[in-house]
């Protein structure tokens, strides 16, 4: 079997020698240069129209320049593109993209009607004239599509001159399929002359499309709005050249029946288009996406490799995650990484396929990060009657989708049950997670969508919660509510913590009603006086930011309420322009010109984000510098949809100044701050804090990429974990508690000193929080292979009572003994951290196994190497 | 801050008045050196022969002063009537290379052109036309350009010629600063740390005076440097050292340093030695702990990131010009582009060539493109983009003189940044030494305490004034006698250059 199939690649591999020498001889150099580019995508186990895929493409316009878009959809509906279920299910969907329409009538005389029998052709409807869509510079290609199905007679020609005959007729024709496409694009795009055509996609039952112009725009131009299918993928790009007239480089790109988008550059293009070439497969387009594509391809369809050793080959598992790994595994990756790392891509990457796994298998949605995760990336999943699969660039760009869905179908919730980050080339996940939809699409009955990484672990979501359909009313059975009087007695009592207290405590046996009911009534009653307002905040904003349980309630659903009554506090502040005395005023985009001093008795300005540009003048975190100059000191922010740089700018001097931040707030935030204080009430993104000097950040979530990189100073409490290269090179004093974990690269040629001197740390706890608002220790406090590496001062304290940690994961630092010192050091800074989340010191993280230990049995420190030494020498820092 | 300089003279604005500025060795290293036997009977003959000051009668005391040989044009005098060899009457006076000359400089720092550079340094002109001050003897790079000059006198008048510089040509950033400088150079970036105050300083005030820029490099910005705020680029490179949002806001202009063309895809590393009590404080690490600088900015791993950042330090500062540095990888045309897009209004293009005795070997010269090359591709390339006159287009990496600037502008580049000419103006040697142990001997490359204050800040001021002005002079020179009135009409005219082995002379 296994000569077989090794014979089989090498038959499949040899009869491209044609096409293979028939492609043009290029270089192997890109031509296109690109790096950037923002991905999204989504599985839905009900067809869901391309409009949704429209919010989060929007929202990820400055992850692209307009000059090249994509999307790709699987799993659609037979009815609207006119055919029978039985045509979608078999029959080859092929999309060629005419640059100059006059080239079709050769081409299909050439390509497709001698080869293929065609069971419905057309072409795709679009707007009537490019122009009314006045951000489009270039005309979109028309597309003309077919499905088609290979004439037996051709096909059998094809086995026979190619010795595949014993191969499977259907992957036969597949490769059939594959070579025409190439063939097409040879003749019509890469061979010198004008670029005539291209094609988009030929698999079963999907489709792509493509634009010089925004990734929504194809959806609208090709009129995909109401267009329905199960798995959408988007690309945004950003081409380094200004001048693009044809979008043939844009994502996505295809292998079989796959599409593929990127974000990143691959070092390596040279050696894994040479790889490629050694197997007859010859880039055409010129792109490291498109490379990525054929190997995706070649790894998948050839070598007819599992899902596992296909993502293996491309992020092979290394260092401390390596040995880790159970020997069987052990010697199977080290055969494949022999075998297939010259055509592993180096560099930042990281791919969002959407394909289709054919013979009633379903329809797949698949995220892959690089081993040393240099581009952002998150997951989420929703559960409930609608259950959807996200993997995106940015986790504004997950909540963008699931708003415009939940916008529709009240069955689905605009927050999703649970968002991570893969860890590439880790022995946990292994960088990768696929949501898989089975199930009969043309039943009435929705698809069932399973969650796995890559060595098959199901991430299943909350289980046993139910979720709350918020276009209901608000029923009378209050289950164990709260009166009017308590609430609106404890609001203007200015009582806050009573009533999150009261609610937490019956959150675990009450209904919906009572929470929606109660957040209603505390929204209504926060325009009874500033007190009240202010009283109603910190009751929701705890409700937010705290976990506890929620009893049979979906944790994503009570945040929906919760939200819900929030914005509604915020929108019912006294505006700007409006008169009467109040402590709070709100600015929003239409009323941003009537920006004024603080009148007085006036201490907070409340910002209204939606409709604020993420960056340059008019982003909303300008409104927060001009306000701030003319005396404003506290600020709450809220409807953030990535938008970008909160509390950047304000300079030096801003003791005092407060910044809340709700909603999605974008990268950059507080990068810079010297002395104010910025709350983040939920998750945040990347480069948070860079070169921060010296004031405090909360975040009651988790952080993305490069936390606090190059910062001097300044505290911070993160709720959750902190993704890749936190506090890399960082210097000075920051210090720092996340309690999660962080996926790798945690202080990264650190200079911060000697802790025990005024110099700088981060304690790490390693906790998690279950699906009821229990902490609970992570398996591996610290699951990367590169802690503290190459760092000069400073120190990590790692909450590891079982020593699970090994000095293999560090590199270049080692372990010192912790010490009373130490932990005297700390003791104030988990103090803060108790009372910001409610992480307690001796309930959570001093008790193992349910016994109460000695901090230096449960803390550990790493150091480096020299510190004390050298400190001897220099009398320490100052 | 414990600074040795007096804060007084830091603050002292400088004028382009030209003064002469001697070395501060009493031995100046010359091409030649000069014997005077003990038969010498003081007559002075000499001293009344010599046109360049090379000999000098003590008072009347009937004794001569030590020769000071290396103001000595040497055999060039010999068919002269006063040279002196010949001249004097006892025989006493003897010429010889000297020895020191064939040891200086290499291929590319030629010892004429550090002399030269001395030269221009201490006089503010060219005064020793015997040394070879266009080009060195690399037997590539700008050292095959020459210039093809009319065979007629071109009748521009120098005096007309203008030399200035506009630093923002974007049209579509209204709110930054507009920016012109008089002459179309600036001073590239050297951290505090490489270099010691007393030089940082020094570079600030020659740049104010002559209304251009110097660059703090990375290792922070210190107080002393407050008074020349408008002329000062603050640095933002991949360490982040010393980068505060209050630093950001005081200048006009920030530059990004992706990547040194001297060690393109390498990172920075300043070892523990040179990781003093003072740069330890600037850089809030600690004393003696070596300080590294990763290759790559970890926040910016593609072209979005690179928006992201630029809009970052906008956001900071809304009127500050960005300047991107980046080496010359065989992309960089492409790369100059994705710059123009994110919003960036100087791209500066770091060639192979530069970098100080801190490059390691193995890099330098051997990874990136050549300057020259570089420049073309990235000037032809913007062009074809229509968006050459939206963005400037700055050179840098090994260029050592006057002519070698005017080359660059000729071959496409708006100005240049300039860095080991400053170090020679203040008589480096080019020994290469510069990362090792205390650092520099000459006090140039090491805040040592010691060895920073063999730099008197007036004197590195004035002589990096004379050298701008010296430059500026044969800058004009050039571009007049090309009929030329303006650095900007040089700008891209590889027409009046040809290369020794691939142009014929008309």
């Amino acid at each position: 079997m296994r000569n077989d199939n090794e014979n089989m690649a090498a038959r499949i591999l040899e009869s491209r020698r044609a096409i293979s020498d028939a492609a043009p001889r290029r270089e192997a150099d890109k031509v296109e240069e690109e790096g950037g580019c923002g991905v999204t995508g989504f599985a839905c186990s009900i067809p869901v129209a391309g409009r949704h895929i429209h919010a989060p493409s929007v929202q990820m316009h400055n992850r692209g320049n307009g000059k090249g878009g994509g999307i790709a959809a699987v799993g659609l509906s037979p009815d609207q593109l006119g055919v029978t279920r039985e045509v979608l299910d078999t029959h080859y969907l092929l999309l060629v993209a005419a640059l100059d329409p006059a080239c079709v009538e050769s081409l299909e005389n050439k390509y497709i009607r001698p080869n293929f029998d065609i069971a419905s052709e057309g072409t795709i409807d679009s707007i009537a004239d490019w122009r009314d869509m006045p951000s489009l510079l270039v005309q979109p290609p028309q597309v003309r599509r077919y499905f088609v199905r290979v004439k037996p007679s051709v096909l059998d020609a094809f086995a026979v001159s190619n010795n595949l005959g014993s191969l499977e007729r259907d992957r036969i024709e597949d490769e059939f399929v594959y070579q025409n496409s190439y063939r097409i694009n040879t003749e019509y795009y890469a061979a010198l002359g004008e670029k005539q055509a291209f094609v988009l996609s030929h698999g079963k039952n999907m489709m792509i499309l493509k634009i010089v112009g925004y990734a929504e725009e194809a959806v609208e131009y090709y009129k995909l709005d109401d267009f329905k299918a199960h798995v959408w993928i988007a690309h945004q790009r950003y081409p380094t050249r200004g001048r693009v007239w044809h979008p043939a480089g844009a994502h996505p790109f295809i292998g079989m029946h796959e599409a593929l988008v990127h974000n990143g550059d691959f070092a390596n293009y040279y050696s894994v288009s040479e790889y490629l070439k050694q197997r007859n497969i010859r880039p055409l387009f010129l792109t490291d996406t498109e490379v990525s594509a054929l190997e995706f391809d070649l790894l998948n369809r050839v070598y007819r490799y599992p899902l596992e050793y296909i993502i293996e080959s491309l992020a092979p598992t290394t260092e401390s995650d390596f040995d880790l790994l159970p020997p069987e595994k052990q010697k199977i990756y080290r055969r494949i990484q022999a075998a297939q790392i010259h055509g592993s891509p180096d560099g930042p990457w990281f791919f969002i396929i959407a394909r289709n796994l054919l013979d009633g298998n379903g329809f797949q949605l698949l995220g892959i990060t690089d081993t040393a995760m240099l581009r952002p990336q998150v997951f989420a999943i929703h559960d409930g009657e609608v259950k959807i699969g996200l993997v995106c660039s940015e986790k504004q760009a997950i909540d963008a989708t699931l708003r415009s869905l939940a916008s529709e179908d009240s069955r689905v919730c605009p927050v999703a049950d649970r968002y991570w980050n893969a860890r590439g080339g880790s022995s946990e996940d292994g960088g990768s997670f696929s949501f898989t939809l089975t199930g009969d699409p043309a039943s009435a009955q929705s698809m069932k969508l399973v969650c796995r990484d890559k060595f098959g672990k199901e991430v299943a979501p909350p289980a046993g919660k139910k979720r709350l359909d918020i276009s209901l009313p608000v029923g009378s059975e209050n289950g164990d509510g709260m009166t009017t009087e308590f609430i609106r007695e404890k609001l203007l009592a200015g009582d806050p913590e009573a009533l999150s207290a009261a609610m937490m405590e019956r959150m675990p046996r009450c209904n919906y009603d009572a929470v929606r009911s109660f957040a209603e009534l505390v929204a209504e009653h926060s325009r009874l006086s500033d007190s009240a307002r202010s009283a109603a905040i910190e009751t929701l904003t705890t409700l937010n930011d705290l976990r506890y349980p929620t009893g049979s309630k979906m944790r994503s659903s009570v945040l929906q309420v919760v939200q819900v009554a929030l914005d509604s506090v915020f929108k019912a502040v006294p505006p700007i322009t409006g008169s009467g005395a109040s402590r709070h005023r709100l600015i929003e985009f239409e009323t941003r010109d009537a920006l004024r001093a603080p009148s007085a008795g006036e201490d907070t300005l409340v910002i209204n984000a939606a409709g604020f540009q993420p960056e340059l003048e008019d982003r909303d975190s300008k409104i927060i510098i001009d306000a701030f100059r003319l005396g404003w000191r506290k600020f709450i922010v809220f409807n953030s949809t990535g938008q970008r740089f909160h509390g950047v700018g304000l300079g030096p001097d801003t003791t005092g100044v407060r910044i809340d931040c709700y909603g999605n707030v974008g990268d950059y935030l507080g990068s810079g701050m010297d002395g104010l204080e910025i709350r983040v009430h939920g998750d945040a993104q990347d480069q948070l804090c860079q070169i921060a000097k010296s004031g405090k950040l909360a975040v009651f979530g988790s952080v993305g990429q490069t936390f606090m990189y190059g910062a001097k100073g300044s505290e911070a409490y993160i709720m959750g974990n902190a993704a890749g290269r936190p506090l890399i090179n960082a210097v000075g004093k920051p210090r720092v508690v996340i309690n999660g974990t962080c996926l790798d690269y945690l202080a990264e040629s650190f200079m911060a000193g000697d802790p025990l001197n005024g110099g700088g740390f981060a304690i790490v706890n390693g906790l998690e929080f279950d699906d009821d608002g229990r902490l609970r220790p992570l398996p591996r406090p610290y699951p990367g292979g590169n802690l503290f590496s190459l760092a000069s001062g400073g120190a990590i304290y790692l909450r590891d009572p079982h020593s699970v940690t090994s000095s293999e994961q560090l590199n270049g630092g080692v372990f010192w003994k912790f010490t009373e010192a130490d932990w005297a050091l700390i003791l104030p800074y988990l103090r803060e951290n108790e009372r910001l989340f409610g992480i307690s010191i001796e309930r959570d993280l001093l008790t193992v196994d349910g016994v109460l230990k000695s901090p230096l049995e449960v803390y550990r420190k790493v150091g480096a190497v020299n510190v004390k030494k050298l400190v001897a020498a220099t009398g320490g820092v100052e | 801050m414990s600074m040795t300089i007096d804060n007084e003279i830091a603050a002292a604005p400088a004028t382009r008045e030209i003064k002469t500025a001697p070395s501060r060795f009493r031995n100046q290293i010359g091409a030649y050196k000069i014997f005077r036997s003990e038969n010498c009977i003081g007559c002075g003959k000499c001293a009344s022969l010599c046109p360049h000051g090379v000999h000098e009668r003590f008072g009347d005391s009937g004794k001569m002063v030590r020769p000071r040989d290396y103001r000595c044009r040497g055999e060039n005098c010999r068919s002269e009537e006063y040279f002196c060899i010949n001249k004097c009457p006892v025989g006493a006076l003897a010429l010889r290379r000297n020895p020191v000359y064939s040891t200086l400089g290499d291929y590319r720092w030629t010892a004429d052109l550090i002399l030269s550079t001395w030269d221009q340094a201490e006089n503010g002109h060219i005064t020793n036309e015997t040394l070879e001050s266009e080009f060195g003897a690399s037997g590539g790079g700008f050292d095959k350009l020459r210039f093809r000059f009319p065979a007629v006198p071109s009748g521009v008048d120098p005096s007309e010629v203008d030399t200035s510089l506009e630093l923002n040509r974007r049209s579509d950033d209204p709110a930054a600063h507009k920016i012109k400088i008089d002459v179309p150079w600036y001073g590239g970036g050297m951290s505090f740390g490489s270099i010691s105050d007393n030089m940082m300083v020094s570079r600030a005030r020659a740049a104010a005076a002559w209304n251009t820029f110097t660059c703090t490099g990375e290792g922070g910005y210190p107080e002393l440097l407050r008074p020349y705020d408008d002329h000062i680029i603050t640095q933002i490179a991949t360490g982040l050292f010393g980068v505060r949002e209050e630093t950001i806001q005081r200048v006009k202009i920030a530059e990004f340093k992706y990547a040194q063309g001297a060690k393109p895809g390498l990172g920075g590393h300043l070892l523990g030695d040179k990781n003093t009590a003072d740069v330890a404080r600037m850089r809030e690490a600690v004393q003696g702990t070596a300080l590294f600088s990763p290759f790559p900015f970890h926040s910016v791993y593609s072209i979005e990131d690179h928006k992201k950042h630029v809009d970052w330090i906008k956001a900071m500062n809304p009127r500050a010009l960005i300047s991107a540095k980046v080496a010359a990888p065989s992309d960089v045309d492409m790369v100059a582009v994705g710059c123009y897009y994110a919003g960036v209004h100087i791209v500066h293009v770091d060639g192979s060539y530069g970098g100080t005795g801190a490059a390691p070997d193995i890099a330098k010269k051997n990874i990136a493109l050549p300057i020259e090359y570089a420049i073309t591709r990235v000037h032809n390339f913007l062009a074809d983009e229509g968006v050459r006159d939206e963005i400037t287009l700055i050179a840098s990496g090994g260029l050592r003189s006057a002519h070698d600037i005017a080359k660059a502008i000729a071959l496409g580049a708006d100005g240049v940044v300039i860095g080991t000419s400053d170090m020679v103006a203040v008589e480096c040697i080019r020994c290469g030494n510069c990362e090792s142990g205390r650092g520099c001997a000459r006090g140039i490359a090491s805040t040592d305490r010691e060895l920073k204050n063999l730099i008197d800040v007036e004197y590195a001021t004035q002589r990096l004034i004379n050298l701008y002005n010296s430059y500026r002079e044969q800058l004009v020179g050039i571009i007049s006698r090309l009929g030329l009135r303006s650095v900007a009409e040089l700008r891209g005219r590889t027409d009046l250059l040809m290369h020794l082995d691939y142009s014929k002379p008309e």
